[in-house]
């Protein structure tokens, strides 16, 4: 019987399995994806805006890593001022980078690793890490001048986003420069770190929303896919309300009645755009209930659980893949539109909020205010396109070059 | 041999809609009885869209409802003829999942696309194991590398790491079976495994079904609609046209004395090795559509055996005893007006010797 496997008659399917060997459906899909230049530099580019979220206090504060005061103490007030969510954040990064580093590991023992992580740290950060409350950046100024620092390390941008430098007013709109690198808003902070750290709320919102989304629209649309019929037909009038939704007035509308909320929109953005996953995730469940390995697998005995999450999905699951990385860039979007118009955070810095304060009241233009947010949202949502149409295109039966 | 029916199809019908009228229903099997017996091959053979498929698939209750509906009859499933039997169409689906893939399996014509793309066959055949037998991951991994060198696969440790697209259509087959056998069923629904296979491959994979019923002692029922085939495998036939057993009995018996006008159109319309001919006979017109099927025998509007008899056309002639263990539905077929209505069962077993050391 060896000789099927080495048999010069084997299918080509088998030539093309010797050339490269034991490579799944989804690492095909991934180099496929990636071998696009387009889809390199949008994945470079969300991987920079990721970093920046990631470690957006250590980027751009205006805390010194270290510092040496005249009484000869040390200090770092830089991590003394870290918050639960700073650390949270940094925590499961560096989880994440160790266990993907380790090669050894099977995905199941990555993901539980990762989750024990995040059920360690999540709580203890929350109970255990209290920064000070009252924040005085003028501190340090004040300090350097009357000598009291010895010796200080800064981050590369030495500023925090909510330092308004109210002891000089010189600072207020300032031009690109030397000491801050995209000049000041009307407030005097600096643009550039408002900028990272407002990363962190455009990453999250697109991710949050969406995830949302995926959720509702995987479920309800294998749902109606796998047991079609009566289901089915309940389900797409379901579908259709929704899609009757106007999101951004009904975002509009939820500001105004329960305050600036980041976790509303992005609830209220998950829940209403899980109608184009739906669509998807039935259209390609309906195919697939028709499918031998499908019948194969019910008259295997496995139980519907099993069938429809772990081997219809799987098989389903790309196209949704692609819908969702543009459904990231809107998320993104529609956070930045209410941003500008006013609606969004009022603490915390935002891609949007920073574009609206490009116009002041009294109807002056602030270039460096309009172009640096404006690029970042443009390029972000253009990132998040390219991936999505890079993936699209891998995973598209007409366009592959050869069946498998 | 113990002479209780392992499977026993009971007057079992089965119906869809009319894709264009909701209202009306056609039933795609309509009142089949069939037995299997332990360590028995029983060969289904008919024309596509004659009901086998259904037959089958309606044992493990995989005909999808709705559309589909089971009209009547009973599947009485006996894996220990000490207890009752259980009538598999009244079972839950808890109690359907425990037999489904414990006690009957079944593989499927198309290995191309029965095998899921995207986990290795290793997950594939280590899930249906664990799913049915109480053992650790690594105690499965083995019991699976063991099912995988049981169909004669070269090197089974490295081929549970592949993925489906690495293997050819033979080695996937091979690997369905595998999976099938990893629970050692009592009985294996075969839905012509075989078709889509080269002929090389064929004989490969039907040899290898034999040597594991001989091994195993397990039942198979083969559907095909190859008489070599058959001839080649099985102990009893069943001849179907439009959703009716119209001949049943031992392979000997159809083979030597085929009854059925129908089956001796299969027969005619078969090549035969060292004999010249010139264009094959062929049976005259199509299956009849399932929603138009015509009154009296289903068969007569392609009977060459009909002249003139009103009663091909107006009455059905039910299965009966034409001689002994030899069942046939045909007005016309020997014996047929002192034939005896009895219930179908052939327990007539061949000895395997034909079955060569694979």
């Amino acid at each position: 019987m060896t000789d099927h496997a080495t048999a010069p008659t084997a299918p080509i399917a088998n030539d093309a399995a010797v050339a490269a060997p034991r490579r799944s459906y989804l690492a095909t899909v991934i180099k496929d994806t990636l071998a696009k230049s387009s889809a390199k530099l949008g994945v470079f580019w969300i991987g920079c805006i990721a970093f920046a979220a990631v470690f957006a206090p250590f980027l751009a504060n205006s805390h010194p890593y270290l510092m040496r005061t005249a009484d000869g103490r040390w200090s770092s007030p830089l991590l003394a001022h870290l918050t639960a969510p700073d650390l949270i954040l940094v925590g499961l990064t560096a989880v994440t980078a160790v266990v993907f580093a380790l090669k050894n590991l099977s995905a199941a023992q990555r993901l539980i690793t990762l989750l024990a992580a995040a059920a360690l740290l999540i709580p203890l950060s929350v109970t255990l890490i209290e920064p000070p409350l009252t924040v005085v950046y003028d501190r340090y100024r004040s300090m350097t001048a009357d000598g009291e620092i010895q010796w200080a390390l800064y981050a590369p941008i030495p500023f925090s986003p909510t330092d308004r430098m109210r002891d000089q007013p010189e600072n207020r709109l300032n031009e690109p420069g030397a000491t801050h690198w995209l000049g000041t808003e009307e407030n005097g902070a600096d643009l550039m770190s408002r900028m990272i750290h407002a990363c962190r709320i455009a990453l999250a919102v697109g991710f949050i929303a969406t995830g949302i989304a995926l959720f509702i629209g995987v479920t309800v649309g294998g749902v109606m896919g796998y047991f079609s019929g009566i289901v089915d037909l309940l389900g797409m009038r379901v579908v259709e309300i929704f899609s009757a939704i106007p999101v951004f007035f009904l975002l509009l509308t939820f500001v105004a009645f329960f305050d600036r909320n980041l976790y509303l929109m992005m609830v209220i953005i998950g829940v209403t755009s899980w109608v184009g996953y739906a669509r998807f995730i039935r259209a390609e469940f309906l195919k697939l209930r028709q499918q031998d390995f499908v019948q194969a697998a019910i008259a295997c005995g496995l139980p519907l659980r099993s069938i429809l999450f772990r081997h219809m999905l799987p098989n389903g699951v790309s196209p949704v893949l692609v819908e969702a990385s543009f459904g990231v860039a809107a998320a993104i979007l529609y956070e930045s539109t209410l941003s500008f118009l006013g609606l969004g955070l009022v603490d915390e810095p935002s891609w949007g909020q920073m574009l609206s304060q490009a116009i002041s009241p009294a109807g002056g233009f602030t270039w460096w205010i309009a172009i640096f947010p404006g690029l970042a949202i443009f390029l972000t949502v253009f990132a998040y396109n390219l991936v999505g149409e890079s993936l699209r295109d891998a995973i598209d039966p007409h366009l592959k070059k050869a069946p498998t | 041999m113990n002479d209780r029916p392992l499977l026993k199809i009971d007057n079992l019908a089965v119906s869809f809609p009319v894709t264009r009228d909701a209202t009306r229903r056609v039933r795609a099997v309509n009142g089949v009885s069939l037995s299997i017996f332990p360590q028995q091959t029983l060969a289904v053979v008919g024309e596509s869209g004659c009901g086998k498929s259904v037959s089958a698939m309606a044992s493990l209750q995989l005909v999808p409802t709705p559309p589909g509906r089971y009209e009547s009859g009973a599947i009485w499933w006996t894996p220990d003829p000490a207890k009752p039997p259980t009538d598999l169409l009244k079972c839950s689906d808890r109690q359907m999942q425990r037999i489904r893939g414990g006690q009957i399996a079944m593989i499927f014509q198309e290995p191309m696309t029965s095998l899921n793309p995207v986990y290795t066959i290793g997950d594939q055949i280590r899930e249906a194991i664990l799913l049915h037998q109480h053992i650790d991951r690594g105690q499965a991994t083995r019991v699976a590398a063991e099912a995988l060198a049981e169909v004669g696969i070269a090197a089974p440790e490295s081929r549970l790491k592949e993925y489906p697209h690495q293997l050819s259509g033979g080695m996937r087959q091979r690997v369905m079976i595998a999976m099938a056998l990893a629970c050692k069923p009592k009985l294996l629904l075969a839905d012509e495994p075989t078709t889509a296979l080269d002929v090389t491959i064929q004989a490969q994979i039907l040899e290898l079904l034999r040597r594991i019923q001989n091994e195993h002692g397990m039942s198979v029922l083969l559907i095909t609609h190859d008489l070599g085939v058959v001839a080649e495998n099985a102990d009893a036939v069943a001849v179907m046209y439009a959703g009716r057993v119209v001949e049943y009995g031992s392979v000997d018996d159809v083979f030597d004395n085929p009854l059925h006008p129908y089956t001796r159109g299969l027969f005619a319309s078969m090549p035969i090795l060292g004999k010249r001919h010139d264009r094959l006979m062929t049976i005259p017109g199509n299956v009849p559509n399932p929603a138009h099927f015509p009154t009296g025998c289903p068969f007569h509007p392609r009977c060459i055996d009909v002249n003139d008899d009103t009663r091909c056309s107006t009455d059905e002639p039910p299965l009966l005893e034409v001689s002994p263990r030899h069942w046939a539905a045909c007005w016309h077929c020997t014996g047929y007006d002192h034939a005896t209505q009895s219930p179908p069962s052939v327990t007539h077993r061949r000895s395997h010797q034909t079955a060569a050391p694979a």
